[in-house]
């Protein structure tokens, strides 16, 4: 049970999350001038705070219920996890502060932050999950396994940013992919993120790096009680915001 | 400087860094969370135009500074296992869990409904809005409360069992009751009142003392954050005070700075563990031990002597001089928690998890070079935030309720 529930959070954070990370690589695509941008903002803006947290939440799973895989799964990719940080850290501010002040220079610079936060968190991603998929990995190999990851959740954003917005916007996030069923292909992205998080978990010595049994019997009943409850706040969320953007948001 | 450091004083520096950067940030969302919190029900029982547009104001400074709370929060909660894979092994069955309650019982609900309160601002029922800021603060409130049920674990161990060379949960209810705990709990929330407050009313007193066109509205927040900071002060201090009675005694020996006791103290520590140095560093111990006390009598007397000024109108008018002093006074309150957690914190070492782990055996096997390169990484990232965010923070309280975008309405296009 302890497995699905790190599964759930971590597939959770990747497919839900992995919209908002494709939508920032792509954002000088999608959108050519600041107001453009700041509508393809909106297609991920209610939900980036709520999808972002679904990690959070997976590295609690894992501190609490795999103690001894969280020490080496992050320590073992050290670097990789900094940059993802500081990747992330990046992205979010530059979601933050774009709209904070009225100029063309201080939108371009968080712009410019939020593509190069989503990139690196995509390509940090990439690092990691194929390094737990393929063991060693190294050189050109690696560096295409990297680059295939990222490409995955451009693609995902792509099918997501289609999904949320309209007009030009749209058919500027369908042309790549050439589909003309957006759900559909939401599908698809969504269901390969799910099926690498899948892969990187049965990779991983999970059942080997438990937790004690009384910290278990603990957290885990717990935990799935909570779940639903997460479930339908987030679900607030997405049914608040399920229609097409209509025009500008906070951000 | 940092070339002559070991990996485990940049390790301990990088957390040093991160934990007090996030706590600068988080301090302030615990009060003013509360505060926006209670303005936005008056505003919502009593349809007031101003409440709301008190509502939007703090509000929106909540959400610039909540922004950096969280980035910095993710460094935090990663950090454990990055650097510290040592207390993660050895002490993670029962850490762990309220790490993992952390996260799941309050910050993911807190993030969720923010984004709602944030972005729904139109979109939702005002009673449905007005929970969502509750259930914010709330969660907020949970959220301290888990960490520092983690930190007092590490500050005096219980409910744990040794098996080998890592802990076993034995009674989650020990844990969960831990003096240490509880009481660094009731402390950081009356600690993050008195941030709040302080903020308010030296935000307000600006525009008071600039005679911007906001009297009223900023009259009104005034008293709020008179109101707050004078109370939430003394409660702080009352937990602060049983606080002494859950600390350990180099922490004491330490802060007291007698020779005779801090020697007793080593002593007696090296009989029952081994030999060793196991004391604090007691300059820092007792300097900042003796920081937080002293802002804490300056804080005490400024916020009584505001609350006696702030029942005269006239004073709250025109008394220019106390509404510079206010403004001037913002910083204290963080630079005293920023003191505070450093005489907690530096007062634990040499320990880890105090008695069990030492800090130098919870650390992760990391090359010195990562270390450094990961520490630059953070610095250079928030150096470059905080001070961006600070500036944002000050510019818009100087610009007032009417430059708000939070609860803006924005031209609406039809759906298709």
């Amino acid at each position: 049970m302890e497995i699905f529930i790190l599964g759930f959070f971590t597939i959770g954070y990747l497919v839900l999350a992995g919209a908002d990370i494709g939508v920032g690589m792509l954002l000088p695509y999608l959108g050519r001038s600041a107001d453009e941008r700041r509508e393809v903002i909106t297609s991920i803006a209610p939900f980036f705070l709520g999808n972002e947290v679904w990690l959070v939440a997976a590295a609690g799973v894992l501190a609490g219920l795999f103690p001894e895989l969280e020490g080496t799964l992050l320590t073992g990719n050290y670097l990789a996890v900094v940059a993802l940080l500081a990747g992330w850290v990046v992205r979010d501010m530059g979601l933050w502060l774009r709209g904070r002040v009225d100029g063309p220079h201080w939108r371009l610079c968080w712009d410019g932050a939020i593509v190069a936060g989503s990139w690196t968190l995509a390509l940090s991603w990439g690092a990691i999950l194929s390094g737990i998929l393929v063991e060693p990995l190294t050189g050109l190999v690696a560096a295409l396994a990297t680059v295939a990851v990222a490409a995955l959740f451009a693609t995902h954003g792509l099918s997501f940013a289609g999904l949320r917005l309209r007009g030009e916007l749209r058919a500027r996030a369908v042309r790549p992919t050439g589909a003309a069923d957006e759900r559909g292909t939401y599908a698809l992205t969504a269901a390969a993120l799910a099926a690498l998080g899948v892969l990187a978990g049965i990779r991983l010595p999970l059942a080997a790096s438990a937790a004690d049994a009384g910290t278990l019997a603990l957290l885990v009943p717990v935990i799935l009680v909570l779940i639903p409850f997460l479930v339908l706040s987030q679900a607030w969320v997405w049914w608040t915001f399920r229609h097409r953007v209509s025009g500008p948001s906070y951000l | 400087m940092l070339g002559g450091m070991n990996v485990v004083e940049l390790a301990r520096l990088q957390f040093a860094l991160t934990a007090g950067a996030h706590f600068l940030f988080v301090a302030l969302t615990l009060g003013l969370a509360t505060l926006v919190a209670v303005i936005q029900t008056r505003a919502t029982l009593s349809r007031s135009p101003e409440h709301l547009r008190m509502t939007r104001f703090w509000g929106q400074l909540y959400i610039i500074n909540y922004a950096m709370g969280i980035v910095t929060g993710l460094v935090m909660e990663f950090q454990f296992g990055l650097s510290w894979s040592g207390l993660t092994h050895f002490a993670g069955n029962v850490f762990g869990a309220s790490l993992a309650l952390e996260t799941l019982v309050a910050f993911f609900v807190e993030a969720t409904f923010l984004g709602l309160w944030i972005f729904g601002w139109d979109r939702l029922n005002r009673w449905a809005h007005l929970s969502l800021i509750w259930v914010v603060t709330l969660t907020a409130y949970a959220s301290a409360f888990w960490i520092l049920i983690s930190n007092g674990f590490l500050q005096n161990p219980v409910g744990y069992e040794l098996a080998g060379d890592t802990l076993r949960l034995v009674d989650f209810g020990a844990i969960v009751g831990n003096p240490a705990a509880l009481v660094a709990f009731g402390h950081v929330l009356g600690g993050g009142l008195v941030v709040g407050g302080f903020f308010m009313a030296g935000v307000s007193a600006y525009h008071l003392r600039r005679r911007t066109a906001e009297q009223v509205f900023f009259r009104k927040s005034l008293r709020v954050g008179v109101g707050v900071a004078l109370p939430a002060t003394l409660l702080t201090a009352a937990f602060g005070g049983l606080g002494f009675e859950t600390m350990q005694p180099a922490k004491l020996a330490a802060w007291s700075g007698d020779a005779a006791e801090i020697a007793r103290v080593q002593a007696e520590m090296a009989a029952r563990y081994g030999p060793g140095d196991y004391l604090p560093p007691v300059g820092w111990v007792s300097g900042s031990g003796m920081t937080m006390m002293t802002l804490f009598a300056l804080m005490l007397f400024f916020s009584a002597a505001s609350f006696l000024l702030m029942l005269f109108k006239p004073l709250v008018r025109g008394f220019r001089l106390w509404h510079w002093l206010l403004t001037a006074m913002i910083p204290v309150p963080f630079v005293t928690m920023i003191s505070g957690w450093i005489f907690r914190e530096m007062g634990r070492q040499p320990w880890a998890v105090y008695g069990l782990l030492k800090t130098s055996d919870a650390l992760s096997p990391i090359s010195e070079g990562q270390m450094l390169t990961s520490l630059i990484v953070f610095c250079a990232v928030f150096g470059v935030l905080i001070v961006v965010n600070y500036w944002l923070l000050a510019r818009q309280a100087r610009r007032g309720p009417d430059e708000v975008a939070l609860g803006d309405r924005l031209e609406l296009v039809p759906t298709f």
